[in-house]
């Protein structure tokens, strides 16, 4: 290798490897002061430009779930209503568009023009512009002026069934009701999408990142004629007597569907600002209130399941009035006649059913009170439902024990009431109320609700012996037989309560609640109903105020849903004509 | 002259090396989830989807690099035909249709279920194995056209023919500038190596200019904004990603130009997403990062300057340097846009696995200690470095002694 020196060779390819080095450093260096060019020298503007390309990106709600009665009829729908909008950037004669736009559509046109004169890429015009301005202003074809489409909330049936359903805000978000309760699954999920012009500068809907998705559709337990058989009646019931208010329940007693849940006064929630919050309270559950006599139930359904008494057993012995605690309590229609405790419930003797209260005990009274679900949720698929009040007997005072068996110093909500006498028309189960049947998400899949039962509350042989004394109170000589359903057996109570007088703080001699809660048929009953009238005027038993609109009503519904007349009665009233 | 195995003694490794390493993709997988989440949520209904992919690879890549840093250094000098041999195949292989499978006109894959792998990443490593072994077998000879120079040309140059054909420019790019750079730092004539880069230049200019969208990328490369709604989109969406980063950054994960705008932002332009998301600060404090990766590298050549060792770390750092340095380039507008990922952050599984494996090699010899110094007695020792010589280092041999 004479001439050839290593280390030379060594340290001149070290020199080369330098300088890469040199050339890397160069390049690293040359990339930072890239960054700082980009990042920190030219970094607003291009901040600005990302931004007005970023206002290209629009949020789209995605349409409202559809809810649905029994029978898929709509009684929720969305409605197009179309977002206007502009790309002030693609406008050229922003003062000439916005005179156009005002002249269709009733927007300041001067306001109008100074948010299309800037240069950015996305402005809100309108938001949910009705169907014939959509049109007048599509057809004019303007430059940097679209729609995005959007929904809104519509109740087609009005008034009908609207307690339940509530209704949703501007932006479609459930406020009331169902709406409200099902907001996370009617609501749809959000899409996201970019928003480029064409070549004519006309906002164009290019790519879109998410399609926004439909919310889930909701099947109802409600019957939408069975509803309104319930509203017409009700109401009907609530001008004649010059009531308050009035509540009406058509429920399943062997599943807990509801079949029917009236409010009157209705309101429309197309127009929920027309109304109180007050008048948009569902008082199916929201209210309580004392029940009256028809609370007699759960005493005489105690003293049946523990065996104390039995139902042709004489209890008392006719006398108008009795002390108790300190306290008289009367009875309006005194027979002065022994009466069996059957006898009792029929004629809804409050003395009799006091000595039956005294009889079970405060300690069982408030046992089967519990055990009824007063007191308690029922857990319907609502918002807003209350517990009810039932006190602890430890806080009771002397005379609680008969107040509390004859339905006062109590407070349940109209949809527990209807929930207890379901248990016994169903052979002695408590049942879980409930409105929707069907949920069905935006592919099509179907999740049904399974009806639920939350516990036996008395035997079958109890139920049966209530069913016999409920048959007695709409006999010919029982405080309800203005409920007997022609072609029927029926079974029911009626209950008059006396309100507190919000002024003396007592109860009132002029203010009731009349109602009247039943099944039909008595012994296989297809639908049980629970009818409340508030302060009725004039006449105010339950029997002559509720009992006449429950008759109604289950005849119009038991001929609607098909349910033969039993033949028993059939040939009595062909025996009769 | 060869080292007696006596003489080879271990040190320390270069922990800090492979702490860097893991740094750098665990900040990628985070990266990766931000860039992609959205969009694989659209495309595939999970938002893990290429997170997942890369953490399989993450896993697959972190053993394989632990493994190769335990095997000694001395098998791969065995090694280097076997390995072009298998990468020649694999890339043989890929061009048949059906074997091969095609992603928008390119054949560059093969599929496995759910991970695809990708042979010109292995010639990468095959070339740098192959490229060591051959500089210290031919030493001075490489200066001779016939003998030293054109074999290794030839063995490459076929080879940045076939990833050229299927058609991956970006890593053919990588695989010419990285031989080229072994070469010279290897030895070879400065004639031979200009000689090289001329009669390329034709070669390079027509498929520049014959091929359309490669073209394009040019012209938009000289004036992006002007092609900013065609072919200059993907630059200027880059340019608007740094811009809308400003200095702080828009937060990890709150970026918008990953939505619709920037495309390939988990892959290729995944620094422009570090740009918008953590700022300049961020950018620049990455940018940072990847230069102290290189000076560990730096490191180590310097340490085995002149043995099969030395070209071996100096061959690897000048590819994963040169992917690093050319993305950041592509990507900040300073280089036309190629189709090359960044080392340890981009998404892509055989990229990252290789590079580990890379970085495995490099972990090897960053233990070893260096049987002697070669550069002794060059200036940069004798004149800043005598004072660490210990009086007691008297095993160490003259530099390039014994010859003359």
């Amino acid at each position: 290798m004479g001439l050839f020196n290593r280390e030379i060779f060594n340290r001149s390819k070290w020199r080369r490897f330098n300088i890469l080095v040199i050339f890397v450093i160069a390049g690293f260096l040359a990339v930072i002061a890239r960054l700082a060019h980009l990042q920190l020298f030219k970094g607003e503007a291009l901040a600005m430009k990302a931004e007005r390309q970023h206002q290209q990106v629009i949020d789209v709600e995605g349409e409202r779930g559809i809810i649905y009665d029994r029978a898929m009829r709509e009684i929720a729908v969305n409605l197009d209503m179309p977002s206007l909008y502009g790309t002030p950037s693609s406008i050229e004669d922003p003062w000439k568009v916005a005179k156009k736009i005002s002249h269709e559509m009733d927007i300041d046109s001067s306001l109008l023009a100074k948010r299309l004169d800037n240069d950015r890429h996305f402005v809100w015009i309108r938001r949910r512009v009705p169907p014939e301005d959509v049109k007048k202003i599509g057809d004019m074809n303007l430059k940097g002026i679209g729609f995005i489409p959007e929904t809104r909330r519509f109740y087609p049936k009005k008034e009908l069934i609207g307690h339940l359903l509530g209704f949703t805000d501007i932006d479609n978000h459930g406020l009331e009701g169902l709406e409200r309760h099902y907001e996370k699954l009617l609501r749809g999920k959000k899409g996201t999408i970019l928003l480029e012009s064409d070549a004519r500068h006309r906002p164009v809907l290019t790519s879109t990142l998410f399609d926004p998705l439909k919310g889930n559709n909701l099947r109802l337990t409600i019957d939408e004629v069975i509803q309104y058989i319930m509203e017409k009646e009700l109401a009907a019931a609530v001008d004649k007597h010059h009531a308050s208010d009035g509540v009406g329940i058509v429920m399943n007693p062997y599943t807990g569907e509801i079949l029917a849940m009236a409010v009157s006064p209705r309101f429309n929630p197309n127009t929920p600002g027309n109304y109180t919050s007050e008048q948009w309270r569902n008082r199916a559950v929201t209210d309580v209130y004392e029940p009256g006599s028809t609370f007699k139930l759960v005493v005489a359904s105690g003293v049946l399941e523990e065996g104390l008494i039995s139902p042709n057993q004489i209890v008392h012995d006719g006398r108008e009035s009795m002390m108790y605690g300190g306290a008289v309590i009367h009875d309006p229609h005194p027979t002065n006649q022994p009466m069996t405790f059957k006898e009792v419930i029929a004629h809804s003797s409050n003395v009799g059913t006091a000595k039956i209260g005294i009889t079970l005990g405060k300690d069982r009274l408030y046992k089967y009170a519990k055990t009824f679900g007063f007191g308690e949720k029922t857990g319907i698929d609502l918002p807003g439902e209350v517990n009810g009040i039932v006190r602890n007997p430890a806080t009771w005072s002397g005379r609680s024990l008969i107040t509390i068996s004859i339905g006062q110093e109590i407070g349940i909500t109209p949809l527990q009431l209807i929930t207890a006498a379901s248990a016994i028309a169903n052979g002695g189960w408590l049942v879980k109320p409930h409105i929707v049947s069907e949920i069905t998400d935006s592919s099509g899949n179907i999740k049904g609700i399974k009806p639920e039962l939350v516990r036996r509350v008395i035997s079958a042989s109890t139920s049966r012996k209530m069913v016999e004394i409920f048959k007695e109170v709409v006999g010919p000589n029982g405080t309800g037989k203005l409920a007997a359903v022609d072609g029927f057996s029926t079974a029911g109570k009626t209950g008059t309560a006396q309100k507190i007088d919000p002024e003396t703080g007592k109860y009132s001699r002029s203010r009731f609640i009349s109602s009247f809660v039943g099944f039909v048929p008595a012994e296989s009953p297809e639908i049980a109903i629970l009818v409340i009238v508030d302060e009725p005027k004039g006449i105010a038993w339950g029997g002559s105020v509720a009992a006449p609109v429950f008759k109604r009503v289950a005849e119009q519904t038991l001929l609607y849903m098909h349910v033969e007349p039993t033949e028993r009665e059939q040939l009595k009233i062909m025996a009769e004509n | 002259m060869e080292a007696s195995p006596q003489s080879i003694s271990y040190v320390q490794k270069d922990r800090l090396l492979l702490i860097l390493v893991m740094g750098l993709v665990g900040f990628g997988l985070i990266m990766i989830y931000s860039a992609s989440g959205i969009i694989a949520l659209k495309n595939y209904g999970d938002s893990f989807y290429f997170l997942k992919k890369q953490m399989i690879w993450t896993v697959i890549g972190t053993a394989a690099m632990l493994l190769i840093s335990k095997v000694d250094i001395d098998i791969w000098k065995r090694l280097p035909l076997p390995l072009m041999g298998i990468s020649y195949l694999l890339l043989l292989l890929i061009l048949i249709p059906g074997v091969g499978s095609e992603i928008n006109h390119a054949r560059r894959w093969f599929r496995f279920g759910p991970l695809s792998f990708q042979p010109s990443e292995i010639a990468k490593l095959s070339v740098i194995i192959y490229l060591s072994a051959y500089l210290v077998k031919k030493d001075e000879k490489i200066r001779d056209f016939f003998d030293g120079f054109l074999p290794p040309l030839i063995l490459t140059g076929v080879m940045f023919l076939l990833i050229i054909a299927e058609p991956d420019l970006g890593t053919a790019v990588v695989i010419g500038i990285g031989s080229a750079a072994m070469l010279f730092i290897g030895g070879a004539r400065m004639g031979h190596i200009l000689g090289l880069f001329v009669s390329f230049l034709p070669v390079a200019l027509a498929l520049v200019l014959n091929i359309g969208y490669r073209r394009n990328r040019i012209t938009a490369f000289l004036n992006p904004w002007e092609y900013s709604s065609t072919t200059g989109y993907q630059i200027v969406q880059s340019f608007l990603s740094f811009g809308n980063g400003g200095i702080l950054g828009t937060g990890i994960g709150e970026g918008r130009q990953k939505l619709f705008f920037l495309p390939e932002a988990h892959t290729d332009f995944i620094f422009a997403v570090v740009g918008e998301e953590l700022g300049f600060l961020g950018s620049v404090s990455v940018t940072l990062l990847f230069t102290f990766f290189l000076w560990r590298c730096f490191r180590i050549i310097r340490r085995h300057w002149g043995s099969f060792e030395g070209y071996l770390s100096a061959g690897i750092s000048i590819f994963i340097g040169a992917q690093i340095l050319m993305n950041l380039c592509v990507v900040t507008g300073l280089f036309p846009t190629k189709g090359i990922a960044l080392p340890f952050l981009s998404f892509g599984g055989t990229s990252l696995l290789t590079n580990m494996i890379m970085v495995g090699i490099l972990y090897a010899i960053s233990g070893r200690s260096p049987v002697k110094y070669p550069l002794e007695g060059h200036r940069y020792y004798s004149k800043k470095r005598t004072f660490r010589k210990k009086s007691g280092a008297g095993n160490l041999e003259l530099p390039l002694g014994g010859d003359f």
